[in-house]
């Protein structure tokens, strides 16, 4: 059974891209959301095993839902993305309990494929 | 009032003076079995020391109802309590005399102790403090002479006049005591609350306030033993024999308040003196910090304080150039502006009782015109500084948040799109590999890759004009993200918590600066970065080992960072020499 994925961005073209980059390594995309507050909600309604979480958000940053939900007993698997670099966010990228970061322009199925193979 | 109809007055009063001392001497030569003639004495002293008090006060300080009320007092005095003929060599004629002055005695002879009693409670400006006093005063105003009427139709007009009207003898004399009784009550009960006012007032009051009350309210003391004159009953008093020589001079106890008067105007003309301290203290250097403690010394007002007018930004400032507005009319606060024909110039302000030292405060103030016009052009210059301060920070405040804006701009915006494209032709790559077709899937590569170098280029751009770390993790990571790029090792050392959002980016863009010189121009192959915190300070260090050089004063890259830093508040230093290396320490304030 594919694993399921959550996908959360406030830019509905790139929520459309990404949906088509993950479901080419063999993903099933269950759910969207554009905001911090929506992730959380849709994350309790879906369980999702996996939340590719954009860190620039309109209510809070993804670095603060990361964290949120790596509290969860059975915390979903979280990758962040971002236009900007990883170094752009200093530690906190390493300390919020995700999985991993990957640049936007680095985004692809190789990629997400090999940080989810880790 | 004119200075015409003033001095016209005052020559009445001295006339008026002149006839009264007639009265009262013709009494010196027409003794009474009561009353000797030296006892005349009691009435002229007094009388004569209130008129003449009250004359200076009247010419010192014409606007005021003191002045006014003593010349009343003093009249009052050698009129009303004049002597009473009671035997008569010229017959009936005298006898009718007498008994008209006698009834015009009892109908004004008091006015003179209601005018006291006006005179301590509008004492020292001239005016009712408040609607008590002034009702009291108006009622004493006409219950005493309406009373001295009562009595002097009831005990002196012939029986067979009135007896139709108002009964036999026996009755009317039972009105008078009841009469007497009631005016005395009020009379005294009226005292007793003034003075009480009186005494409140001048404990409570400013320092520059008791000080012109002090010599009246000492001289209340005599003036109220006078009062008590007649109350032979002081008893401990009279078993040590001293009371009964006290009644002796009483009346003569009377002088204490126009003396206490006219003490307190001499010292007023004393002070006048010490404006000559002043103006020898000024000719000995004066700075303006101390014009103030100066002036208020010499006007002996603590709360004094010295307002100075800038024409160019339309308003008051103290010393220190902070705004401050001149009080409200009516308040405890007066205030004299002081001004040339070009506009006002500065203000004093001080305690609203020294409104009578009208003539001491503008000698004083004259005194010290031209150092107030020099202190005002300092104040002037430190408070167009403090503007220039605060604006410099505003714009640079301006100028970072409109760095944090483009940045925003660039990231939710340009790159954003590109990131969607690069995404869409990855994913075209993915389709024409599908599809076997290699020749469009290399052409998608190289469209690919060079997107990438533009985004790359793009976050970089973003990066100079303001690190998103710095907002995100504060100075030290975002410096250690600048050493992580850097194409020279960069050591970072020390320890900075997170500051001021304004304070972390002046130093994050002169260490940036600095990094940058370092790699174009110092041919150095290590760089360091030490940030500390120590007294209120944050500093950043930023040495390299290259060939020195570096001048503050040449080149604006380095004048443009001292600018910054000098914006919020902050000191940059350069240590450079040939060869040495260049070192900058740049600290800014940190609470």
């Amino acid at each position: 059974m594919p694993k399921r994925v959550l996908i959360v961005d406030d830019h509905q073209n790139f929520r459309e891209l990404a949906r088509r980059l993950v479901e080419a390594v063999g993903l099933d995309v269950v759910g969207e959301a554009s905001s911090g507050a929506q992730a959380l909600l849709e994350e309790r309604r879906l369980r999702p095993d996996i939340v590719l979480l954009d860190i620039q958000l309109p209510d809070f940053d993804g670095l603060t839902v990361a964290s949120s939900l790596s509290l969860l007993p059975a915390a979903p698997a979280v990758v962040l993305v971002s236009t900007r670099d990883a170094s752009d966010y200093g530690p906190r990228v390493r300390q919020c309990g995700a999985l991993g970061f990957i640049s936007k322009a680095e985004l692809s199925a190789a990629s997400l494929a090999a940080m989810l193979s880790e | 009032m004119t200075t015409i109809r003033r001095r016209v007055l005052q020559a009445i009063v001295l006339l008026v003076l002149a006839l009264a001392s007639l009265v009262e001497l013709e009494h010196f030569w027409l003794p009474t079995i009561d009353r000797p003639p030296i006892r005349v004495l009691d009435d002229l002293i007094p009388g004569y020391a209130f008129a003449l008090a009250g004359l200076i006060a009247w010419s010192q300080r014409h606007w005021n109802r003191v002045g006014t009320l003593m010349v009343g007092i003093g009249l009052g005095l050698l009129l009303g309590t004049g002597p009473v003929p009671t035997s008569s060599p010229l017959g009936e004629q005298q006898n009718f005399l007498g008994d008209a002055w006698t009834f015009f005695q009892l109908v004004f002879g008091l006015l003179w102790a209601v005018a006291l009693f006006h005179l301590l409670l509008v004492f020292p400006e001239g005016r009712f403090v408040s609607r008590l006093d002034r009702q009291m005063v108006l009622s004493l105003y006409v219950v005493v002479p309406v009373s001295g009427l009562a009595l002097g139709v009831l005990a002196l007009v012939p029986n067979q006049s009135i007896d139709a009207y108002l009964g036999p003898a026996s009755d009317r004399f039972a009105a008078v005591g009841i009469t007497l009784v009631a005016t005395f009550v009020y009379y005294l009960g009226c005292w007793v609350l003034g003075l009480g006012l009186v005494i409140h007032r001048w404990m409570r009051a400013s320092p520059a306030r008791r000080r012109s009350m002090s010599p009246v309210i000492w001289s209340l003391i005599p003036i109220v033993l006078a009062w008590l004159g007649p109350l032979e009953t002081a008893g401990p008093m009279v078993i040590w024999g001293v009371w009964p020589r006290l009644v002796l001079v009483t009346p003569l106890l009377l002088v204490a308040l126009p003396v206490g008067f006219v003490v307190a105007l001499l010292r007023s003309e004393h002070e006048m003196s010490s404006v000559g301290d002043l103006v020898v203290k000024l000719s000995d250097g004066m700075l303006p910090e101390q014009l103030q403690p100066a002036l208020a010394k010499t006007l002996h007002d603590p709360s004094l304080e010295v307002l100075y007018w800038l024409p160019t930004l339309a308003r008051y400032a103290d010393l220190n150039g902070e705004t401050q507005s001149l009080p409200a009319p009516n308040s405890s606060r007066a205030a004299t502006v002081l001004g040339d024909p070009g506009g006002p110039v500065a203000a004093l302000l001080y305690d609203s009782s020294l409104r009578n030292e009208a003539r001491l405060v503008d000698t004083a103030a004259a005194a010290v015109r031209l150092a107030l016009e020099n202190a005002r052009l300092q104040v002037q210059l430190r408070a167009q500084l403090d503007e220039v301060q605060q604006s410099r920070m505003r714009l640079v405040e301006a100028a970072d948040s409109e760095r944090r804006r483009v940045e925003r701009d660039l990231h939710d915006g340009a790159q954003q799109q590109l990131v969607t494209l690069l995404l869409s032709l990855q994913l075209a790559k993915a389709e024409a590999i599908r599809s076997s077709d290699s020749k469009t899937a290399r052409l998608l590569e190289g469209s690919i890759e060079s997107l990438r170098q533009a985004l790359d280029e793009l976050r970089s751009l973003a990066r100079g004009i303001h690190p998103t770390i710095l907002v995100e993790a504060g100075l030290m990571p975002a410096i250690r993200s600048l050493a992580d790029r850097c194409p020279i090792p960069i050591e970072v050392t020390g320890e900075l918590d997170r500051i001021e959002p304004k304070m972390e980016t002046a130093l994050y863009f002169v260490a940036a600066e600095a990094i940058t010189n370092a790699v174009k121009h110092s041919k150095g192959q290590r760089i360091c970065v030490n940030l500390c915190r120590s007294s209120g300070w944050a500093s950043v260090d930023i040495s390299d080992d290259g060939i020195g050089g570096a001048d503050l004063s040449q080149g604006t890259g380095l004048v443009g960072l001292a600018d910054r830093i000098a914006a919020v508040g902050g000191r940059l230093n350069v240590l450079s020499s040939h060869l040495n290396g260049t070192t900058l320490h740049a600290e800014v304030p940190c609470g």
